[in-house]
């Protein structure tokens, strides 16, 4: 190589360095200024919250709006079924039936006496949650409840899911 | 002296009445708002039947909607607490709010009604085709077209959330849902649309400054390369109609006119044509508000605004089931296939190859196949959303539009 074809590949090479640093610092910038828009923080309510003295559940249905939350009692047990649709994010309706009724759902004959309609998209639940008809993709997720040892108050458990039979002896 | 005061009407008039072709270059030149037009056209680009004129009407939508919008500003408040009292605020408190309101909706809806037509009229009359011009490259607009069709469309989504009633709630919590049902990404996209887990204060701020500032900066700036490519590929693609007529000999008469007064007067017809138009809407048509916005419970049925229904119609009759593993209908329907759809149409003006003489006509023969695929497809799309509009009913069960059933009261 001559002097010439040294100097120049040199001025080439430092050219790319310099876009390197040029575009790179460039790039930089604008990921901080996506990753700004990442909230580190949430000031939401939090997933597990407390709902109500269990002697002043109803016998049957108990929807807790605040929480779009179905709680359940039937004698001494209680259990938490979500109304937010599976599909995309409505609020499900509850639809009972007033008795109990014989209905044949997915080649099964099963005992109900309510169902979880969906208004937007016509997704149906069965009385456990599980879908049979309509696009959601998964049933109505279960949460588990305890008692507050301070005040005795229901407390539900947003953050995990459990079976569909999990129940609270109250 | 007649002579006198016949000079000083030439000095009034002249711009709009030029007399030879220095001055109707002039009258273009030395005009700010004219000087991105060339100094003649063709007749044929001008003529009412050819473009139906459908990207003039959508420039003058925006341009309602911008100065509307900017009023709006001043009157409403982006935050959970007072976004839908100010709504109510415009109808019942602030005088002609209702009218400034209405015209913001109206013109919205018509803005995404003629973008969609002059995407159909483009496609019927190959105007995406570069026909025997060696300069033109008018595949290039035909993608920023598409591109400026999806402004429009997050533009009219972004601002339904505004009012923050259960319409805006539920259209925009089945939106999001959408994103958020994408495989994989799904949680990080519907997390930053949202800023949170939930639709909030950090939605409702998000999707404000992105209707204000963000996409009608977007689409000025895709708007002003739109109309900056017309030029660059030598006008619209009905020139190529005479190009092609004079190189095989036949006799073409000389159809260019002067843009000023030819252009500038259709220009003016159009603008006030749809300005009439907006304001008949406007007087006549209310402008719906639901209650205040609650996650609490969902009106039965929630409709999508109406070009989003056959979307909503999708997303309800594409969930996949095989064996064990289901795909959630929001992504196929709300997601994959509009993608592709939108992807196809898109990509076609590269893939087109019928021929230079199928260039800025209508319905060409040579390409009988391809509209007959598009218009299938288009009124697939029209169909879904007629559908979903009247055949649609609580639990979004399928029932005759006279036949609701009466529902029982929802604790």
């Amino acid at each position: 190589m001559t002097d010439k074809e040294i100097k120049s590949k040199r001025r080439e090479f430092l050219k790319n360095i310099g876009r390197l640093v040029g575009y790179g610092t460039l790039g930089g910038v604008f990921a901080g200024f996506a990753r700004s828009l990442w909230p580190n923080i949430l000031y939401e309510p939090p997933k597990r919250v407390r709902l109500i003295d269990p002697k002043n559940l109803a016998e049957g249905m108990n929807y807790f709006p605040e929480h779009r939350l179905f709680v359940f009692k039937k004698g001494n047990e209680v259990w938490a079924i979500s109304a937010i649709c599976q599909h995309l994010g409505c609020t499900v309706n509850f639809v009972p039936f007033g008795q109990k009724v014989k209905k044949k759902i997915l080649g099964k004959i099963i005992e109900e006496e309510w169902e979880f309609h969906c208004p937007c998209h016509g997704s149906k639940y069965t009385q456990d949650g599980d879908i049979y008809a309509g696009p959601a993709p998964r049933g109505l997720p279960h949460y588990p409840l305890e008692i507050d040892p301070a005040t005795g108050f229901l407390v539900v458990d947003m953050s995990r899911e459990v079976k569909k039979d999990w129940r609270l002896k109250v | 002296m007649k002579e006198k005061l016949y000079q000083v009407w030439r000095a009034l008039i002249w711009t709009f009445d030029p007399a030879d072709r220095g001055e109707a270059g002039k009258a273009i030149t030395r005009n700010f708002w004219l000087h991105w037009f060339p100094p003649r056209m063709t007749k044929r680009s001008l003529s009412w039947g050819y473009s139906l004129w459908l990207g003039t009407i959508s420039a003058v939508l925006f341009f309602i909607l911008t100065i509307t919008g900017i009023i709006l500003m001043f009157l409403y408040v982006p935050s959970v607490e007072r976004a839908y009292q100010s709504i109510k605020d415009l109808e019942y408190a602030v005088s002609f709010g209702w009218f400034l309101r209405n015209m913001h909706r109206w013109a919205a809806h018509m803005m995404v009604a003629s973008v969609f037509l002059h995407m159909v009229r483009v496609f019927y009359t190959g105007a995406y085709k570069n026909g025997i011009s060696h300069m033109a490259k008018r595949q290039i607009n035909w993608v920023v077209g598409m591109i400026l069709l999806g402004v429009t469309l997050l533009l009219s989504f972004s601002g339904y959330l505004l009012p923050w009633d259960q319409l805006a709630i539920w259209a925009v919590t089945v939106g999001t849902q959408i994103a958020r049902s994408v495989p994989i990404l799904g949680d990080d996209i519907y997390y930053v649309l949202a800023g949170g887990t939930r639709l909030d204060q950090n939605a409702l701020i998000r999707f404000y400054t992105l209707h204000v500032i963000f996409l009608p900066a977007l689409l000025l700036v895709l708007f002003s390369y739109h109309m900056w490519r017309i030029r660059k590929d030598e006008g619209l693609a009905s020139v190529e109609q005479e190009k092609i007529a004079r190189k095989s000999g036949k006799p073409v008469q000389p159809e260019m006119v002067f843009s000023t007064p030819w252009a500038v007067r259709r220009i003016i017809l159009v603008s006030l044509g749809t300005f009439v138009w907006v304001l008949f809407l406007t007087v006549f048509l209310e402008s719906p508000l639901e209650e205040p916005a609650s996650l609490e419970w969902t009106p039965n049925p929630a409709k999508a605004p109406w070009y989003f229904l056959w979307l909503q119609e999708l997303v309800a009759i594409t969930t996949i089931r095989i064996g064990g593993f289901t795909l959630n209908g929001g992504f196929i329907g709300g997601v994959l296939i509009p993608a592709i759809l939108g992807g196809a149409a898109t990509i076609w003006a590269f893939i087109d190859k019928s021929p230079p003489e199928a260039t800025g006509v209508w319905f060409h023969r040579s390409r009988l196949v391809q509209n007959l695929v598009f218009t299938f497809f288009a009124l697939l799309i029209v169909g879904m959303i007629i559908f979903a509009m009247y055949f649609r009913g609580p639990y979004w069960g399928v029932y005759w539009p006279w036949a609701w059933p009466e529902l029982p009261e929802i604790i």
